[in-house]
């Protein structure tokens, strides 16, 4: 069904996202600037997603999981869970990409107040300061 | 410079390097050939009128799992979402928006603006069109909302907040309007219970069809269109919570800094 | 062969590029524009990976919304990461 150069696509893709979460660990280790941080935080949420969403993938043929016949008989239920893709990560990543956003959101405010409140955004600064 | 380019090529290269080594010890071959068996449990019954106690009466088995079968996940998920609105909110508090009010005069160019009040309908009409046939197709009250989003934040960078503001359209009106979005979703959690009760059987949280000793269900057809009991519900009223919950963190983050600095300095003076 | 894991293959490549240059950029707008193109990269995998629900709440968050309220942040505070 999959050749070689199928599979070595696939370890590409799967190695490329691991090395993707690599570098945005160290961008928020190792960066100084919180916006920066925050950056990175949003490229390794995004990329957690997609290793969960590429975990549930199933290998074409595959379609996605919606049936396209609202009158199904059982051979077209059996045809369709037989080639569609895993639909529960698609679900809890959907949920966690919009609360994620709103989490997010309650980030860049609290650095907003604390550019307010301290007057600077880098991360050794923000540390010296007191009260 | 050229430096950075090194290191972006040598991680090219090392990811290709692993990937073949991967592929030579025979690496992900298997993976990808089927799903697991809970997947195949969901798929094959997201849709099926022939088994009224398990299925969930909609073609979409992702919307089918987001508000039936892991029900309960999303509704504390929108807990969390209606939390993080309030703390970002409670940040704010003191501060008026209405302050500083310069009138909608100001904003980007005339071309910017007529191109924009041409893309507003196609884009309430595209939001409100992914949330109804949220149970059919690809979509949802999280996509609409999102997708809804969009226009507030597009709305105040074309137009300036202040034409928002012109609009009505305040944090306390957009906080009303989430507030209805998650009362309705409250309201549909109940339903059923409610349903039960005045019929004297019993019933789950969240129910949507009928099940095992809860033989009350929300209907799944309107006429002969198909609405999957309480997935449309859920559908519209997150679809509320979304778009006005993002509505209010735009028209606060909008807010001039002088001006919040002004009024919270007034408040740490007060005190 | 099959063009799916080729797409895939390719747009994730482009993705990792795109987030070390969003990772050592010194000017916070060019980050923001860099993350906003790996976005886009990862849109096209999930549209491979069969998930379109996911495609449709993924695009108009972090390619809309959120380098929006970033841009409002770095506007509002500083524009360079010193190192």
């Amino acid at each position: 069904m999959s050749t070689e150069l199928d599979i070595f696509l696939a370890n590409l893709s799967l190695i490329s996202l691991i090395a993707i979460i690599g570098v945005s660990l160290y961008g928020i280790l190792a960066r100084p600037n919180i916006v920066k941080k925050i950056i990175a935080l949003t490229i390794f949420t995004d990329a957690a997603n997609l290793l969960a969403i590429l975990v549930g993938f199933r290998r074409p043929p595959s379609i996605p999981p919606v049936l396209l016949n609202l009158e199904p008989r059982a051979t077209d239920i059996a045809e369709f869970s037989a080639s569609a893709v895993d639909p529960l990560p698609q679900a809890l990543v959907l949920t966690a990409v919009v609360i994620g956003m709103a989490v997010n959101m309650l980030i860049i405010f609290i650095a907003l107040q604390v550019y307010r409140l301290y007057g600077t955004l880098d991360a050794r600064k923000i540390r010296r300061l007191r009260g | 410079m050229k430096k950075e380019l090194l290191i972006a090529m040598s991680m090219v290269i090392t990811v290709v390097v692993m990937a073949y080594i991967a592929t030579l010890g025979g690496g992900l071959g298997p993976l990808f050939s089927d799903v697991r068996p809970l997947a195949k449990a969901f798929l094959s019954t997201t849709l099926d009128p022939e088994k009224p106690l398990f299925t969930a009466m909609s073609p979409e088995a992702v919307t089918a799992i987001v508000w039936d079968y892991r029900g309960l996940d999303t509704l504390f998920e929108t807990a969390v979402f209606y939390l993080a609105i309030i703390g970002a909110i409670a940040i704010y508090r003191d501060v008026n928006e209405k302050v500083g009010l310069k009138g909608s005069g100001l904003g980007l160019s005339k071309i910017v603006r007529v191109v924009t009040k041409v893309l507003i309908p196609i884009n309430i009409a595209i939001a409100i069109s992914i949330a109804l046939h949220g149970h059919l197709t690809p979509g949802g009250g999280f996509q609409a909302g999102a997708a809804m989003a969009v226009m507030p934040m597009l709305l105040i960078v074309v137009f300036s907040r202040y034409f928002l503001l012109e609009l009505k359209l305040t944090k306390g009106l957009a906080l009303a309007f989430r507030s209805i979005g998650l009362t309705g979703i409250a309201l549909t959690v109940f339903l059923p219970i409610i349903i039960a009760l005045v019929n004297g059987v019993n019933a789950y949280i969240m129910q949507n069809q009928m099940k095992v000793n809860a033989p009350v269900g929300l209907p799944a057809f309107i006429g002969n269109s198909l609405i999957s009991g309480s997935l449309i519900l859920y559908n519209v009223f997150e679809f509320l919570a979304v778009t006005f919950g993002f509505s209010v963190l735009f028209l606060l983050l909008s807010i001039e800094e002088d001006i919040v600095k002004d009024q919270m300095r007034g408040e740490v003076s007060e005190h | 062969m099959d063009m799916t894991y080729l797409l895939l293959a390719i747009s994730m490549l482009f993705a990792l590029v795109a987030t070390y240059s969003a990772i050592v950029e010194r000017y916070l707008v060019k980050a923001v524009v860099f993350s906003a193109l790996q976005s886009i990269a990862f849109t096209l995998a999930l549209y491979l990976l069969r998930a379109p629900d996911i495609v449709l709440v993924y695009l108009p968050i972090t390619v809309g919304i959120y380098p929006a309220a970033i841009l409002f942040l770095i506007k509002k505070s500083e524009e360079v990461e010193e190192l």
